[in-house]
């Protein structure tokens, strides 16, 4: 297991990283405060498990391995600030390191470019790292408690499974995300669908079920009385935070809630400054929550 | 007439290395969590997806003219946690996208999606407004991948002829 002093590897992925590196900015500086030290790398796209693993199986778990192989040579664990990067390195990581058959054949492939895979680190979400820090280090640096808010966590499909593999969390009633929440004073609520996927994946195919399962996602939360969402994985973010119209209109709803990143989150409980985070991107609007936690 | 393909089916056999589909008893567990088979249970449905990759049906798969049958899936890998037999769904599912791809029937998304990585080798390629963005927020430079190792890699794969680069 890592040690709180080793480095990580930073995998941001190419969604935060060229996309919404908002979400890199506070991820950053929440490490930072807790003393989580990370470095760059040349990584290529981890390649996307929904994506890139339905065109060619084979490709991405070679694309994934040479990753890999980027933080081996320097003997370092990589963290994840995704869930889709996550599950891909971990998965792949996993496969390989226990299918001899599978490993030689895409060493074999890796050759063309002076690359060995060999299984020697270990790939983390930053949830598990974060959590890994421990509750109540993290209550040491709260400046600004969020009691009273009441927060639907999602974890998101790839974060915990398959469990089998993933070991972050339990697979269907994860604890860490509650905990990390409920450690800067919020209340996480229970609800219905939780465990409902945002229904990025199918969007890709086709936009009216991903709507639907988005909406199904908000009324629950709302039912129970969540009044923001918590997410951890920037597909789920970009789902939800850009999409309230369009899953408003498909279930003649009127959705206006706030999507933060865990690490927003945090960052604003440690004393950011909202306009340092970049929280002016978000598409729904966060105005009316920062106002009432005394931000301006 | 139902036509058994067996290619197809040691496909699928292959591909499921712990060789547990066999073991599937069709309980429709599967079913009964997939968010998707809740929603449009008359166009998604792992369980008989699963029945019919077993049995070497590929026309029942393949020749479906909806190819939401089976692209509707949004791998939320819950049928993977509940199933009560350990079958891994998604791999199969998996195999089966590969191969509507390779016959050229998958989402437009999918294929634009594998270009981008195969030239940038990134899924989303960095771009000028985004790079003065981080520079603004003081983040780092993103160091960029060596996209000719990619492409060395994607082409031993042959991707390169599964998306005509
Ligand atoms: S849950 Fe498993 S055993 Fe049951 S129908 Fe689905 S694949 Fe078959
Ligand atoms: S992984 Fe696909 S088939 Fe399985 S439950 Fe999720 S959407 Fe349904």
């Amino acid at each position: 297991m890592a040690k709180a002093e080793s480095e990580y590897k930073l995998f941001q992925g190419c969604t935060i990283g060229n996309r919404i590196p908002f979400i890199e900015v506070s991820s950053r500086k929440v490490f930072d405060k807790l003393g989580i030290k990370t470095s760059e790398g040349p990584f290529a796209c981890c390649p996307d498990p929904v994506g890139f693993n339905a065109v060619d199986h084979t490709s991405w778990l070679a694309m994934a391995a040479r990753n890999l192989t980027i933080a081996e040579q320097e003997g370092k664990d990589i963290v994840s600030l995704c869930n889709g990067c996550f599950q891909t390195l971990k998965a792949v990581n996993h496969e390989l390191k226990h299918n001899e058959h599978e490993k030689e054949k895409i060493n074999d492939i890796l050759k063309t470019v002076k690359r060995e895979f060999k299984g020697s680190i270990s790939v983390k979400h930053f949830v598990e790292v974060l959590y890994d820090v421990g509750i109540d280090k993290i209550k040491e640096h709260v400046k600004n408690d969020f009691s009273g808010l009441k927060v639907a966590c999602h974890t998101g499909c790839h974060y915990n499974r398959p469990s089998e593999i993933m070991q972050t969390d339990d697979p269907m009633k994860p604890k860490k995300l509650r905990e990390l929440v409920a450690a800067v004073g919020a209340t996480p609520v229970d609800y219905e669908e939780e465990m409902l996927c945002c229904g990025a994946g199918v969007g890709n195919a086709e936009e009216a079920p991903s709507m639907q399962v988005l909406a199904n996602k908000f009324n629950s939360a709302l039912d129970a009385g969540a009044e923001i969402f918590v997410v951890v994985c920037p597909a789920c973010f970009q789902q939800m935070d850009t999409n309230q119209k369009k899953a408003g209109e498909q279930s003649n709803n009127e959705f206006k809630i706030p999507i933060l990143y865990l690490t927003e989150l945090f960052a604003l409980a440690f004393g950011e400054n909202p306009d340092d985070l970049g929280l002016k991107f978000h598409r729904s609007r966060l105005t009316s929550f920062l106002e009432k936690f005394g931000f301006k | 007439m139902v036509k058994v393909d067996y290619e197809f089916r040691k496909k699928i056999m292959d591909a499921h290395i712990i060789d547990t589909l066999k073991y599937c008893y069709q309980c429709n567990r599967c079913t009964d969590v997939c968010p998707i088979a809740t929603i449009a249970p008359n166009r998604y449905n792992p369980r008989s997806l699963i029945l019919n990759s077993f049995l070497g049906l590929k026309s029942a798969i393949f020749e479906n003219e909806d190819n939401f049958f089976i692209w509707g899936c949004t791998v939320c890998d819950t049928c993977d946690e509940v199933c009560p037999q350990k079958i891994e769904l998604t791999e199969v599912f998996t195999v089966l996208k590969n191969m509507s791809i390779a016959e050229g029937k998958g989402p437009e998304y999918y294929t634009t999606q594998a270009t981008a990585i195969y030239e940038s080798g990134k899924a989303i390629p960095s771009q000028p407004a985004i790079e003065r963005r981080r520079e603004q927020m003081s983040l780092p430079q993103i160091e960029p991948p060596n996209v000719e190792e990619v492409q060395k890699i994607l082409n031993q794969t042959k991707l390169n002829t599964i998306i005509n680069k």
